[in-house]
């Protein structure tokens, strides 16, 4: 299946989650990710979970952390 | 507040009650609403793909307590996965039990089918059918085999209020299977979620509350808020999303509240006469939260001081020790679930140095901790040679164990890659014209880079799942000797190391 991440399509196997598109995208955007210096976001600009299960056609985008909320 | 943009005749309820004073009503196939109260609030709390996580439900139990003393009308809904993700509640016997008897004690009231929900088995799906209401229009069963499973439910508020539930699980487009194992799922039909939606729209008519419950990831959602806007809320999973707020898609409420119970998804309905006239959704984060019910918190405790992981599932002559015996009893216990030509395992996804005789179940979840699934691609020698070079490139060093084939890389001097020969077990070498099933793990099929004309797909079960089930067929433990390579050799040729 094929997701967009960051602009860049990315082939993977089917039934692939989030971690396995990052890691296929890019080693270094695999690390930043991992150690919580960037988080992966949808298209809608939503925080996915790494486990996120994928169906194919799905955008992401890998940003810096938002500030944190304070919401209590 | 969002308020709904739905357009709903406004004289409806006056017309209901009208007809109800006259007894004209009894005309009518359905028997009439009450009169709706002149203003109701409803909340509704929500989790989805909690995936057995059970440490932060005394949290949840404390919040939802808090809102039932208030005296709100309060409900409690998951979206779907609750089962698969901590050995805990994965291997409890039964399996799922721990989860299944906490969401019990805080009262879901409604569930909708993920697509987890399959791997335990036809007696775990049946005993969480039996315990809570769940709903899923898109799968169909014969009789007996999904007791209880209904398309949709209407829930009543204390107000008299009609909430209708419908639920919807995801499929792929590929086969038209849930992501399961298709061994699981047998005898069962699925539909696709938004063509099964539009024949669900008389539901509108069912109550003043129409409500998704589904479990079919985020884009989905939208995508039934805007092919059917009369719904009032999605309440979704799948995808793992955290939206927070919840968005207001087509005048629809869609909601989903990430995974793994980091949050609590908190929906305010606010209805006049009936009619929805304001609705909200938040996540509460549960890292946030300090209170916490003790009750549940020590029926949370009991279940992670549970003997399950400590059980032996397998015994061997002797300790296994180093990544080539380790990596070749993984990757032979992938090949054996599987019934596949061939399987890696990467050295770096070997997490135990050596295994102990009395192998316990946590040892299994210690030696792959990861919950990788396993990935299968049918690949030509010239793509295996591909994976074997990336491999061996990654850090000059053989890095790949292997079951099915040997292999056998050439380098220079310089370490530069210059033949790669595969042989299957019996020393012949593979077929070139043809393909072999191969299995990896997903990391493996992720992170490396290998020429593939398979786009390969995921097995649905780990790694950890094909090692288990390995070491408790009672596999022959005694080849996995520190001179494993001497042992392959005096095997008799073609014999399977099991």
């Amino acid at each position: 299946m094929k997701i967009k991440i960051d602009g860049k399509t990315v082939e993977i196997f089917a039934g692939a989650r989030i971690m396995d598109v990052v890691r296929r995208y890019s080693r270094a955007a695999w690390k930043q990710v991992r150690t919580n210096e960037k988080k992966v976001y949808d298209a809608y600009g939503h925080e996915v979970a790494l486990d996120g299960e994928l169906g194919g056609g799905e955008e992401l985008f890998i940003k810096a952390c938002p500030p944190e909320e304070t919401r209590p | 507040m969002t308020r709904s943009r739905r357009a709903r005749p406004g004289l409806r309820p006056v017309l209901v009650a009208l007809l109800a004073v006259l007894g004209l009503a009894s005309c009518a196939v359905r028997p009439p609403a009450p009169v709706p109260p002149a203003e109701s609030h409803i909340v509704i709390f929500h989790i989805n793909d909690t995936h057995a996580k059970i440490d932060a439900f005394a949290k949840i139990a404390a919040i939802l307590d808090a809102e039932r003393k208030t005296g709100s009308e309060v409900f409690f809904f998951s979206a779907g996965d609750i089962f698969t993700g901590d050995p805990v509640v994965d291997r409890f016997d039964p399996p799922g039990r721990p989860i299944v008897k906490i969401l019990e004690r805080l009262g879901l009231d409604l569930l909708t089918l993920g697509n987890h929900e399959f791997d335990y088995g036809p007696d775990a799906l049946k005993d969480l059918l039996a315990r809570f209401r769940t709903v899923s229009a898109n799968i169909e069963a014969p009789a007996g085999v999904l007791p209880g499973l209904e398309p949709s439910a209407v829930l009543k508020t204390r107000d008299g209020l009609r909430m209708v539930v419908f639920g919807l699980i995801q499929v792929e487009p590929g086969n038209g299977l849930p992501s399961a194992h298709p061994d699981k799922l047998r005898g069962l039909q699925f539909s696709e979620p938004l063509a099964r939606a539009a024949g669900l729209k008389r539901l509108r008519d069912d109550g003043e509350i129409l409500i998704g419950l589904t479990h079919i990831g985020y884009q989905q959602d939208l995508a039934l808020a805007r092919q059917w806007p009369e719904i009032d809320v999605i309440v979704g999973g799948h995808s793992h999303t955290r939206v927070d707020p919840a968005e207001n898609v087509e005048g629809v409420l869609v909601a989903q509240a990430g995974s793994d119970n980091r949050f609590l998804g908190r929906i305010d309905l606010h209805l006049r006469n009936g009619r929805i006239v304001g609705k909200e959704g938040v996540l509460i984060d549960l890292a946030r939260t300090t209170a916490e019910d003790a009750g549940i918190k020590a029926l949370v405790a009991e279940y992670q001081r549970s003997p399950a992981l400590a059980r032996i599932v397998a015994r061997a002559p002797f300790e296994i020790g180093g990544k080539e015996a380790l990596g070749s009893l993984m990757s032979d216990a992938i090949r054996w679930a599987h019934g596949l030509d061939v399987a890696f395992q990467n050295n770096g996804g070997i997490r135990l140095n050596r295994l102990p005789q009395a192998i316990t179940l946590k040892d299994v979840y210690t030696l792959e901790p990861f919950g990788n699934p396993v990935v299968r691609f049918d690949m030509t020698p010239a793509e295996i040679r591909s994976l074997v070079q990336s491999s061996f490139e990654r850090n000059n060093a053989i890095d790949l164990q292997v079951s099915g084939l040997s292999y056998e890389v050439r380098t220079d001097t310089e370490k530069r890659v210059r033949e790669i020969r595969l042989r299957l077990p019996d020393g012949s070498p593979l077929a070139e014209d043809r393909t072999y099933s191969v299995g990896l793990s997903s990391y493996i099929g992720s992170s490396y880079t290998f020429s593939h004309k398979d786009p390969g797909r995921s097995l649905q079960t780990t790694v950890a799942d094909a090692l288990l089930g390995y070491l408790e067929s009672g596999a022959d433990l005694g080849v996995y000797t520190r001179d494993l390579v001497r042992a392959l050799a005096e095997r008799a040729p073609g014999a399977p190391r099991n």
